[in-house]
């Protein structure tokens, strides 16, 4: 390119990003003003972060009921029910998303160029695949677009509350996701085996399966373990809507003023999610050599 | 087919843009022997290998294989023949981050259905491990059977694709360039095994290479190309100097032209 007088390209760009966020902010009638508190909510923030530094070990309500297990116990529960929830959503998810993700790659179509005669099943192939990969695109971006929160609150009106209903309301967007991922993982995984084994006879099928996704393997499992992360926390916030999870009981103690709860539980999170990324990053190091 | 020659009349391969890199080519190499192609990059050495697999088809002109011309194959026949022809680059065209074994079995996937090479690469029964573990120790790698092909050297992983290609149980072998990439004493010593596995297996050997030292002393017979044609087909012993001399007596433009 060349040059385009005193500003240039990269000079524009960043005009127009900076006009763009005025333009949002004014759109918006975005105030620093708002952000000073009221009355009350001042006097809520102060109650609750004066808690930080000394979450309960035990409950805060005064009359705790017979035969109820102790506070740290009940963290741990939570915290359990929030891995299942999320092992369950993500393993639902990476199921789908292998199977979506392959159809919305382009890598296994390629046939050579020198294929001999085209035969029928060449020739059907040839022309559904395009089809295929337009409507598994067009699926997958369908369930991306819609966060799990609202397929929560889709699935809850029509099917009530199960354990069912909250781990399809997350894996669907997931699995909309992974598909995208893995799709484009294996459309970028270099060719030169596919090509080897597609030279030595091999069928599309196979040289998918053994040429390709074995070279995309390891950066899907790494990204899986990822999407396993995040999916953590979707399940914890699926609490609110009453499913057992560390979001739940938030939720609770928040409603009933005891903040020592909330920093209780909000901690155990933040040590789930520590603790998964340690462990995933071990995991993701052995993957991705 | 036990072993397969190869038989090429008037074959020109003209790719996209008009340029010719094959003109009206004549070779027959006999079931069994093996052919050195030599010849200065961009000659046409690697377009000609293509055609012997039928992963290009010429523009005019024909390519028979074991007597079978590839234009007439339908695409189940020819698939069975591209299985029984073992194709053997440099080191790139292994999955790395597999097994050895895994990736020398994966040289059967021509002949098995999808389920068959499920079972074979997943569970594969001890007769093939066995198998596959002999072809590793004739070309000298043995010990390398459950090794990652990634922690293998340049040189191992080479043999790693002789063997996907040998346990290929093939009719001939088809070699493009297979030791550009490593040192001159590793390089002799791959050809050299080359043209051994053949003599000992009866197997048709087609390799090209620049080392024209390397041709004339471990290949019988030498094919010198040039812009696209055959410039030379002879014993490797009735060759001079001045043939070579012909051979690499770059024009400029030539010097400048990247190989296809």
């Amino acid at each position: 390119m060349a040059a385009e007088g005193p500003v240039g390209l990269r000079g524009w760009t960043l005009l127009g990003i900076l006009a763009a966020g005025l333009w949002a902010a004014w759109a918006l009638r975005l105030d620093p003003a708002g952000l000073v508190p009221g009355q009350g909510g001042l006097a809520v923030a102060r109650e609750l972060f004066a808690r930080a530094a000394s979450p309960a070990l035990a409950y805060e309500a005064e009359v705790v009921p017979e035969g109820i297990v102790p506070l740290w116990l009940r963290a741990l529960q939570a915290s359990r029910t929030t891995v299942v929830f999320a092992a369950a959503a993500v393993s639902l998810s990476a199921a789908c998303g292998l199977l979506l993700g392959f159809l919305a790659s382009t890598a296994w179509w390629a046939d050579d160029p020198a294929g001999g005669r085209a035969g029928l099943s060449k020739r059907i192939r040839r022309a559904a695949a395009p089809l295929l990969y337009g409507a598994t695109r067009t699926l997958v971006a369908l369930m991306r677009s819609v966060h799990e929160l609202l397929w929560a609150v889709l699935f809850l009106a029509a099917l009530g509350r199960s354990n069912l209903t909250a781990v399809i309301a997350i894996a669907i967007p997931y699995a909309g996701t992974l598909a995208k991922v893995f799709s484009e993982l294996i459309d970028e995984a270099p060719r030169e085996a596919a090509a080897a084994l597609r030279a030595a006879g091999a069928g599309p099928l196979q040289v998918f399966l053994f040429g390709l996704l074995p070279r995309a393997l390891p950066d899907m499992s790494a990204y899986a373990l990822y999407r396993f992360e995040c999916a953590l926390r979707s399940s914890a916030i699926l609490g609110f809507f009453g499913y057992p999870t560390l979001g739940y009981y938030i939720a609770a103690s928040f409603e009933n003023l005891h903040y020592g709860e909330v920093w209780t539980y909000l901690y155990t999170l933040v040590a789930l999610v520590a603790l998964v990324d340690l462990w995933s990053g071990v995991l993701r190091r052995r993957f991705v050599r | 087919m036990i072993t397969a020659g190869f038989q090429l009349a008037g074959v020109c391969v003209v790719f996209g843009g008009g340029v010719a890199a094959l003109r009206d080519v004549d070779l027959a190499v006999e079931p069994g022997e093996a052919v050195g192609l030599v010849g200065p990059s961009g000659a046409g050495k690697t377009t000609l290998l293509r055609l012997l697999n039928g992963t290009l088809r010429p523009t005019a002109g024909s390519v028979a294989v074991g007597g079978a011309d590839l234009a007439a194959l339908p695409p189940r026949d020819l698939r069975a023949l591209r299985s029984r022809i073992g194709v053997i680059h440099q080191d790139l065209d292994l999955v790395p981050n597999l097994r050895v074994v895994k990736n020398v079995l994966a040289g059967r996937l021509g002949r098995l259905s999808l389920l068959g090479s499920l079972r074979l690469l997943l569970l594969p029964p001890r007769r093939e491990v066995r198998r596959v573990y002999e072809i590793l120790e004739r070309v000298g790698i043995a010990d390398k059977l459950y090794e990652r092909t990634d922690r293998l050297s340049g040189g191992q992983r080479q043999r790693v694709a002789i063997a996907r290609a040998l346990y290929q149980d093939p009719a001939a072998l088809v070699a493009d360039e297979p030791v550009s990439s490593v040192d001159p004493a590793r390089a002799r010593y791959t050809v050299a095994l080359l043209a051994e596995l053949c003599r000992e297996r009866r197997l048709t050997l087609c390799v090209s290479l620049h080392s024209l030292d390397l041709a004339r002393e471990l290949l019988p017979r030498l094919v010198g190309m040039r812009r696209g044609r055959v410039l030379f087909d002879r014993p490797a012993g009735e060759l001079g100097d001045a043939d070579f001399h012909a051979l690499y007596d770059l024009e400029p433009d030539e010097v400048l032209a990247h190989g296809c």
